[in-house]
Formats: C-alpha cells, structure tokens, sequence
C-alpha cells in the first residue's frame, strides 16, 4: 500500500463519530479547571514570596520592639529574598510559552523556563540561604558575644545553633538538587531532542 | 500571551462553534499522541488549553493552524500521570477512542484496520515526526505545516520523504495482510 493510498484510508476516517459531548458540562469542568489552575500558581506564589515578606515584617517588628540591630539584618535578608522571587516571577511570567505559539516557538520557550528553574534551584544557596545564612550567623554571634559572661556554655549553644542551621541548609539543598535531577533534567533532555528535531 | 477584550459569552460561543467543527482535528492529535488509556486526559487538557487560547486568536492564523498549534503543544508538553490530579467531577464526555471510518466506504472494514495500524505506526514516531505525519496525512500544505511548526517549507520537505519512508515501511506487514 503506497502513502496516497494510506492517506486516502487516514482521510476517510470520521473521528467525532463515537463523541458524545454534554457541552454545557465541559465548560463548566473547563472553567473549574482554569479555575483550579490559576489558584494553585497564585497561592504558591503568595506562599513562596508571601513567607520570606512575612519574615521580614516580623524581624523588623522585633528590631523596633527591642530595639536589636540585627533583627534588621533578618528582615533585610526576607525583604531580599522575596523582592528577588517576585521580580523573578514577573520577569518569567511575561517569558511563559503560549500554547498557539509555532511549536517550535513553544519548545524553546518551555526550555528557556526549564534552564530557569534548574538555575534557580542549583543557585539556591545564593539568592535564598546565603542572605538569610549571613543574618542568622551575624545574630547568633552577636547574642553569643553578649553572654559571653555564661563561658563554655555560651560557646556549646553557638556550635549547636550553627549546627542546626548547617543540617537544615545541607537538607534544603539536598532536596534542590534532588527535584533537578528527578524532575528538571529529564524535562531539559525531553525539549532538547525535540527542538533537535525541528533544527 | 496577548489578549483582547472578549467576553465570557462570545468565548463560550466560539468554543462550541471550533468543538463542532474541529473536534476531529483535536482527537486525531489526541488518538496519534497518546496511548489508549491516556487519551481522555490528554482529550481533556486540550480542550482546557483550546479554551484558554481563544481571548489571544484574533484571526490572523486560520482557526485549523491555531487549533493544531494548541492541540500539539498541550502533547508535547503533556506527560502520562501528570494531569491525573485534575479529577473531573462529571462526565461530560464518552469517547470511543477507535477511530471510525465513513460508512459510505464499501470496503470500509479493511481501511478502518488501515487507520488503526496508521494510528499506532505515528504513536511510534518521534513527537515531532507525529505530528508531521498526521498533519500530512491530513492533506496540510507545506507551508500550514511550516505555519504550526515555525520551521522552513524545505525542511518540513525533507523530513516529511523520511516519514512517509518510515510509515510505509512499519505498515508493510500489516497492510498486505489486509
């Protein structure tokens, strides 16, 4: 059988003949799903940047109540750190493929988004630990150095705090690099080789 | 995506209008980029996605590439359990994902089997293949081609001799024994 004669059996087919549609269901499902959709990105951003300006109202409340300098620097390090998620995701959002782009054009969009996230997430400790990391340690130091007067114990509760705060970073860190590479990497490889096939 | 000011009525009228006279360019897209058991979520996501796109589609692309261009991109971005936390409360829809062929064909039989290899034969294809295969299959031009892929005529040329190539080949067996 040659392709004219596949393509005349292809185009003799009539593929909404066994499709039984309740309209009037599938738009009230398509709207719920819309919805759905844009609450889930609009809760995670008001989570992930609403936490890190929550923390830094809180520590600039505190600074001003004991009047503690480096409650400041807390604050600052939240202020930081959400200003930068929310430039990033409005920055990203203008840049998120459209679904009746040419697909080509969608693909390299999805990749450019992907090879964000991946950025982001190895450079975690950069934009997210380090700045609250520097302020926790500045603190920390500080109240150590105040009690001094209370001698090795003073010294004993500065290494479990850095301690601590050593762990929760590793494990942050850990579970960064872990979405990566269970996630991410695989999607990156996925849009490489299609866009690979269109070139 | 750009937008225009479209209200909630003429998107609804829009959508019922394409779902009549495309729906069978979205489950042939659906039916060659999914295996049987993912297709009605796939089907699903890429009604929601036709929906969303209808404020941006100001006519300038004819409603068959934008509809290709909407139904491809939700395939290839769309992976098998992914969209499976999005329950749906209610039926809305019973589809028989076998493909029927038009009765007024006498020797309709054999070339429903024809379009049943031809469906698996693209499932095999590399996505981007797929959907050139289908959309040639479908009697698009080179340039509506070129059109929902953003890439060159003379390329789309190139790899459709390969793809015809392929298909041929991998139905050999099953053709000749129809």
């Amino acid at each position: 059988m040659n392709f004219e004669a596949l393509q005349k059996a292809w185009q003799s087919q009539d593929p909404g003949a066994k499709v039984t549609i309740n309209t009037d269901m599938l738009l009230n499902e398509v709207r719920r799903n819309q919805q759905q959709f844009r609450a889930t990105i609009f809760w995670r951003d008001v989570r992930e940047v609403g936490v890190a300006l929550l923390l830094a109202l809180f520590f600039l409340y505190r600074g001003m109540r004991h009047h503690d300098w480096t409650n400041y620097l807390l604050a600052l390090a939240g202020f930081g750190v959400g200003t930068f998620m929310l430039v990033d995701r409005l920055l990203q959002h203008r840049k998120h493929p459209v679904s009746n782009d040419p697909l080509k054009a969608c693909i390299e969009s999805s990749l450019l988004q992907v090879n964000h996230q991946i950025w982001l997430l190895k450079n975690v400790f950069w934009w997210y630990l380090l700045p609250f990391a520097a302020a926790l340690g500045i603190s920390i130091s500080y109240s150590t150095w105040h009690a001094r007067n209370a001698g090795f114990l003073a010294v004993i509760i500065w290494v479990i705090s850095a301690l601590v705060i050593v762990l929760v970073y590793w494990g942050i860190h850990w579970l960064n690099r872990f979405a990566v590479r269970k996630s991410l990497e695989p999607r990156r490889q996925e849009l490489e080789t299609l866009l690979a096939n269109l070139k | 995506m750009q937008t225009h000011s479209i209200t909630a009525q003429e998107q609804e009228t829009i959508f019922r209008r394409w779902l009549d006279e495309h729906i069978g360019l979205i489950l042939k897209v659906v039916r060659s980029c999914a295996a049987p058991q993912d297709q009605d979520d796939l089907f699903q996501d890429v009604l929601l996605q036709v929906w969303s796109s209808i404020p941006a589609f100001r006519g300038e692309a004819k409603e068959t590439t934008w509809i290709y261009r909407v139904a491809f991109n939700t395939a290839l971005a769309w992976r098998r359990g992914e969209q499976r936390r999005r329950k749906v409360h209610e039926t809305f829809l019973k589809l028989d994902t076998s493909p029927q062929v038009q009765p007024s064909h006498a020797d309709s039989l054999p070339e429903q089997e024809v379009v049943e290899q031809l469906y698996a034969a693209i499932r095999q294809l590399p996505k981007v293949d797929a959907s050139l295969a289908l959309m040639h299959l479908d009697g698009l031009s080179y340039q509506e081609m070129a059109d929902v892929l953003g890439i060159s005529e003379n390329y789309i040329g190139v790899k459709l001799n390969r793809i015809r190539k392929q298909l041929a080949d991998q139905l050999k067996g099953a053709t000749d024994e129809l």
